[in-house]
């Protein structure tokens, strides 16, 4: 027993030296491979729709997307921001620099790069014409139905593909992200007069939206272009 | 004491500094005063709300006076069958003064065509023009042909034609200059040249031309070619100092750039340079070229998204903005392949109206058509023959516009769109029914 203690703590001993060892050299590697200071700056901002100043709504998974390039490097890659659903982003991790920044794969007309000087705290707002305004919009508990009424304008010449009212516990709700929806195709242009109405069935969706609980619901409709998204009037909360 | 006297002094010093910071310089060269252009006569003040088309103008046929043979009917110097490098063959039944050709129809009659060399040929264009509302033409002045005398001298023969139709019927007319050719080296004779028709013409003046079309407060000149990666033998540079010295100091003239489809993009038929944004921005209006860029079942998704985008630059960078739009293209004897006869079918003018439609809903103020005259590539809107009522053509054939559609089909249809983009309501994504 004493044998095999001793053995044990010359073992312990020379681990401990071994670790120290190593952690020295980790630290002397890391001190030389990167003495840069951490991503100090800020860049924010709101996608405006260009004719109404008005937000304009997003998706935050599978929607649009803000890609950038930070200049002074061969490489040119690219990295991405996503963007809230009231249509803001924000990134509080960049490095002070210049850099390119385009928003791609959206639910609005396609926008050129723009360079843009981040340092500090900078606000980048985009400006941009959405391919559809959801108008007028209403979305109320009427009996046993959550209805949804709206106007639509197109400012695109493509069809619309559909429209959808959609329901999740999330404010972050929309067609990405629902627990329950109504849909109906339209494939067309559509009729800026008509008033659009959908509804989602409270009895018979009572296994996701429960009574008692609170909800969030968004509607809008999608244009018929290439990686087009979703357009939205802004979410409505309402208690089943 | 002594401290004081020196803080005094110190500050008498650093607020001279800062006042003579302020002083603006004295020498500052007096600015350019802009021309400034009577425009009381002219008919034409912008191209916002018109429909206007190109005018080739380049035939000739042997006879005519031009002395320049068979240009552009023929092929490898002849104009017989089996020789032509036209698709679409010219309806001829209502000019005055028409040419006799190799070519037959099958009833044995001889096929006849007409040349732009003859005033009366010219005049009839513009008669068409107005009986169906098309607000006018832009006259493509091609400089590898103006360079040579023979060439020089038919164009400006179709020029001096086209200038006195305009007049008569009223329809709006610029010159547009297809660099498609030029070299580096051609950009000064594009100066001299375009001096010498101002000259000659009395272009900008505006009771000799009221016709003329002008924008932004002076007469418009078209400029074609800008950008394209395919090869030329200049770059923008040579452009942007050619629109130095066309516009002057005095800003002489409005400039319309003729660029290629994907300019803003920079991409694909674009070279990539952003010195084509920086020139785009002197200008005063950019026309793309959509020819073949697009056909019936892909323009929703190449135009769709791309027109307002382009329209949408445009509004930020303050220029204006006119798409291009085309009937159909067909080049099957210019290019000796029968696979490429229809190679964009018309389908009876639907495919030309989802364009005009297109453009309308895009927020479009303004229209090219391309072309009213041109049928080497099938594109014109003149009247022609129809199909199975052309020519033979050895073993090749001419393609024709469709067999239950009345020759001036798409004139009308044209002129239908001239009449949207007007302001007329009633008009919609559908095309629409001649009564």
């Amino acid at each position: 027993m004493v044998w095999f203690k001793i053995l044990n703590i010359d073992i312990m001993k020379r681990l401990t030296i071994h670790i120290s060892a190593l952690l020295l050299l980790f630290g002397a590697g890391a001190c030389s491979v990167d003495n840069y200071p951490a991503p100090d700056s800020g860049l924010y901002g709101t996608f405006l729709d260009a004719e109404t100043n008005e937000p304009v709504e997003q998706d935050i998974i599978r929607g649009s997307t803000i890609e950038f390039i930070e200049h002074g490097y061969a490489s040119q890659t690219k990295q991405t921001m996503i963007i809230k659903n009231d249509g803001t982003y924000r990134n509080n991790l960049i490095f002070a620099n210049t850099y390119t920044i385009t928003p791609v794969r959206g639910n609005f007309v396609p926008v050129t790069p723009q360079e843009v000087t981040v340092k500090g705290e900078t606000q980048l707002d985009f400006k941009v014409q959405p391919y559809i305004r959801v108008k007028e919009a209403s979305i109320e508990k009427v009996g046993t139905k959550i209805v949804a009424k709206f106007k639509l304008q197109q400012t695109v010449m493509n069809n619309v593909r559909k429209i959808g009212l959609y329901a999740h516990p999330e404010p972050s709700v929309g067609e990405p992200m629902r627990v329950a929806l109504a849909e109906h195709e339209i494939n067309g242009a559509i009729d800026p007069n008509k008033v659009y109405q959908l509804e989602i069935d409270l009895p018979s969706n009572s296994n996701v939206l429960k009574t008692g609980g609170q909800y969030f619901f968004r509607a809008g409709g999608i244009i018929d272009a290439p990686e087009s998204k979703f357009n939205y009037a802004k979410a409505v909360r309402i208690a089943l | 004491m002594n401290l004081l006297k020196l803080l005094f002094c110190l500050s008498v010093v650093s607020f001279g500094c800062k006042g003579s910071d302020e002083n603006p310089k004295k020498d500052d060269p007096k600015p350019v005063e802009e021309v400034k252009y009577d425009e009381s006569h002219s008919l034409f003040k912008s191209y916002k709300g018109l429909v206007m088309a190109g005018y080739q103008g380049w035939f000739t046929a042997e006879g005519d006076g031009a002395g320049r043979g068979w240009h552009h009917y023929q092929k490898s110097g002849k104009f017989e069958p089996g020789f032509a490098s036209i698709d679409f063959w010219p309806d001829v039944t209502e000019y005055t003064k028409t040419y006799n050709t190799a070519f037959k129809y099958a009833n044995g009659e001889p096929a006849k065509v007409y040349s732009p060399y003859d005033e009366e040929s010219v005049d009839l264009h513009f008669k068409w023009m107005k009986e169906h509302g098309i607000d006018g033409v832009y006259m493509q002045r091609f400089v590898s042909e103006v360079k040579g005398e023979s060439g020089k001298r038919h164009f400006n023969k179709v020029l001096a034609n086209a200038l006195k139709a305009s007049k008569k019927y009223g329809r709006a007319i610029s010159i547009m200059y297809d660099l498609s050719g030029s070299t580096s080296a051609d950009m000064d004779f594009i100066v001299r040249d375009w001096e010498a028709l101002q000259q000659q013409f009395k272009l900008f003046d505006g009771q000799e031309n009221p016709t003329y079309l002008r924008h932004n407060g002076r007469p418009l000149l078209a400029i074609w070619g800008v950008g394209f990666n395919d090869g030329r033998k200049y770059n923008i540079a040579d452009i942007q100092k050619l629109l130095d010295k066309v516009k002057g100091p005095t800003k002489k003239a409005s400039i319309l750039l003729g660029v290629p489809y994907y300019w803003r993009e920079l991409g694909r038929d674009t070279e990539n340079s952003p010195l084509l944004h920086t020139v785009v921005k002197q200008a005063d209006i950019v026309m793309p070229w959509a020819v073949g860029r697009y056909n019936p079942s892909t323009y929703l998704s190449v135009a769709g998204p791309n027109l307002p985008a382009d329209i949408a630059w445009c509004k930020a960078n303050k220029i204006d903005y006119a798409p291009l739009v085309f009937p159909g293209f067909s080049w099957g004897n210019l290019k000796n392949d029968k696979s490429l006869y229809n190679q964009i079918p018309r389908n009876k003018g639907e495919f030309l109206w989802q364009q005009i439609a297109g453009a309308k809903m895009s927020g479009a103020e303004a229209l090219y058509v391309a072309m009213f005259d041109e049928v080497d590539e099938g594109t014109a809107i003149f009247k022609t023959r129809k199909e199975g009522d052309t020519p033979l053509n050895a073993d090749g054939k001419f393609v024709g516009i469709e067999a239950d559609l009345p020759s001036d089909y798409y004139l009308w249809l044209v002129g239908q769109g001239a009449e949207w983009f007007h302001g007329k309501g009633g008009y919609s994504g559908a095309k629409p029914s001649r009564k």
